[in-house]
């Protein structure tokens, strides 16, 4: 979680990530912090993460980034 | 039939409404087909076998990719982790290949009714060394209404099956409902199967409240596009179809009035067809947010026909970013260029398809190419210099949300507005260009007040009725920005107040609205693309 954290403090350290729970509905985060963020959590975790994942649903939220990388990882 | 045509509105919808609350529940999306076809039948004659067979072909890409996904479920059982990963690749594999179909053949429909004779008069352009060894010439071609917004929501629909995110429809009849429901047909928004088949397939019965909702919302449509849009009409062609009379000042007003006329037309639309939808009880996607409040291009398309946006973003933005080659990309560029010029290319490479998209999607002309090209540009401009802004905000202490920048920021964001409307009203790109110059020749802002405006087919009495409108609709979106509900502040507001509110609407409109001696009902913009 402290590694996600770090990654979205890195792309805009304006935000309270570890409350937040509407990243993307409430257009925290707009389409270029997305991708930039998707790199950054293929490299950091060694996932790969496809077009499918790409929901609002996924990156709502830092806990919600967790879960998908967890799923990802065990994939 | 227009949407805002005195037939569709005290004839066809209330006959229709009628029918619907008539039909047994669990049936009254079968009314709602019929009377979607039927509309779609009345605007396209012959045509509709067209939308009925992108019906048919969407349905079954979605049927056949589940059954790849059922078969791969079934081998997968029992198998070892080898065997695992081949058998996932190779219905990963199928499955794509049915999807490419299936868009390949909704795009080559697309593109062989709506660019094929802009590709043989660019083809004529070519020089003649250049020039393809083929003969071809234009045809006289007629595309079904709606096409380009029925297949991008056809193309979503099986991309969205593809990724598992929803499960295929299982009557293609409903599937045809969809595609085709009447209120949406001929301009959007482009709803996703997610977002709409809940409502639209669920058949609730009409209501007190949701018809007093749509009827309000359809003539606060009927008041943008009536009394604004179609009197802004008058001087927009006047200037744009006589544009090397006009030059300086004269330019510029038009570049604002077209955008103007333009949001509240389409804006206008938008509010006829969400009150249409809502009678039934279906939620359409809104598609307009306050886009004059933009303090970016970027922002301005996140507010401006934003289920277009969201299409363009879901579908070729996301898909470009992660695809192969721009993976690869981004290991090259972190390795050997840094972080910054990577995301850069990145950017570049998922918004350029985007804005090509964009422009060609509102038609087959260069002008239209090019108005992409300007947002493509701009866009990305605005991402590349944002490390240097922010920078700036901090060395000089700036906030954020101050609101003399958040006034400079919107302003800016006007002018880049109101040219890129100039570009895309103007009759060809030359013509955009001529017009664009021909603004910093004798600007004359004199021009304002000394009576030239009246010299273009509007009166005292036009403006007056186009600056009153145009404040009460400011007003109006002013108010939904500071998030405040005003159709639930109406229905709470004692009887008085509300029917107060509901008549002076509904009198302003037929008061107010542009008809009578010297007009001519305006087509939608937005129903030609």
């Amino acid at each position: 979680m402290d590694r996600i954290l770090e990654i979205l403090r890195g792309i805009d350290d304006s935000i309270d990530y570890e409350r937040e729970e509407a990243l993307i509905d409430g257009g925290l985060l707009d389409s270029f912090g997305v991708i930039t963020l998707v790199a950054e959590l293929e490299e950091a975790f060694d996932i790969t993460i496809e077009a499918a994942e790409m929901t609002p649903a996924n990156f709502n939220s830092a806990g919600a980034i967790r879960e998908m990388v967890e799923r990802l990882q065990e994939n | 039939m227009s949407y805002d045509a005195v037939l569709y509105i005290f004839v066809f919808l209330p006959v229709c409404l009628a029918v619907y609350q008539l039909t047994p529940e669990k049936s009254r999306w079968k009314a709602l087909l019929i009377f979607s076809l039927a509309f779609h039948f009345l605007l396209s004659r012959g045509l509709l076998l067209c939308l009925i067979g992108t019906s048919l072909l969407t349905y079954y890409t979605g049927i056949c990719l589940e059954w790849l996904r059922s078969e791969e479920k079934l081998e997968l059982s029992g198998a070892d982790r080898t065997e695992k990963r081949r058998l996932k690749q190779k219905y990963q594999r199928r499955r794509k290949r049915i999807l490419a179909l299936g868009v390949i053949i909704l795009l080559a429909i697309l593109a062989y009714l709506k660019y094929y004779n802009f590709f043989v008069r660019s083809v004529d352009l070519l020089p003649g060394w250049l020039s393809l060894p083929l003969s071809l010439e234009e045809k006289q071609l007629i595309m079904p209404v709606g096409i380009s917004f029925y297949t991008l929501q056809a193309i979503g629909y099986m991309a969205d099956v593809y990724w598992g995110r929803i499960s295929p429809e299982r009557d293609p009849g409903r599937m045809t409902l969809f595609l085709s429901f009447f209120p949406q047909i001929m301009e959007g928004p482009i709803c996703r199967y997610s977002d709409t088949a809940g409502t639209l397939f669920k058949g609730e019965p009409v209501s007190y409240q949701n018809l007093v909702d749509g009827y309000v919302r359809i003539f606060w449509g009927l008041f943008k596009k009536k009394i604004i849009a179609d009197r802004l009409a008058v001087p927009v062609a006047v200037i744009f179809d006589n544009y090397t009379e006009y030059g300086g000042m004269l330019i510029a007003v038009g570049a604002v009035a077209y955008t103007i006329q333009l949001y509240m037309e389409f804006s206008g639309c938008m509010d006829i067809i969400i009150g249409s939808g809502r009678m039934f009880g279906i939620c359409l996607p809104e598609n307009f947010r306050q886009p004059f409040c933009a303090r970016s291009a970027s922002e301005f398309w996140r507010r401006w026909h934003i289920t277009l946006g969201t299409w363009f973003k879901t579908y070729i933005f996301y898909p470009v970013s992660m695809s192969g080659i721009v993976k690869r990309w981004n290991q090259f560029g972190r390795k050997h260029l840094g972080k910054y010029m990577t995301q850069l290319g990145v950017a570049a490479a998922a918004l350029f398809p985007v804005w090509v998209c964009n422009g060609l999607w509102h038609g087959a002309r260069w002008s239209y190419i090019f108005y992409g090209m300007y947002y493509f540009v701009l866009i990305l401009a605005g991402e590349a210099v944002k490390p240097l802004r922010d920078k700036a905000l901090a060395a000089f202490r700036i906030r954020e949300d101050a609101v003399w920048l958040r006034c400079v920021q919107i302003a800016r964001t006007w002018v880049i507005i109101f040219t890129g409307e100039l570009f895309f009203r103007a009759d060809g790109l030359r013509a955009g260009l001529h017009m664009f110059w021909s603004m910093f020749e004798e600007f004359g802002i004199s021009r304002l007040w000394d009576g030239t405006l009246f010299t273009l087919g509007v009166g005292r009495a036009d403006l007056a009725a186009v600056a009153v409108g145009c404040i009460i609709v400011a007003v109006v979106g002013h108010m939904k920005e500071k998030d405040k509900n005003i159709p639930q502040r109406l229905a709470a507001a004692p009887l008085p107040v509300r029917w107060g509110a509901y008549y002076a609407l509904i009198l302003a409109v037929i008061i107010f609205a542009a008809y009578g001696d010297g007009y001519q009902a305006v087509d939608m913009i937005y129903a030609g693309f």
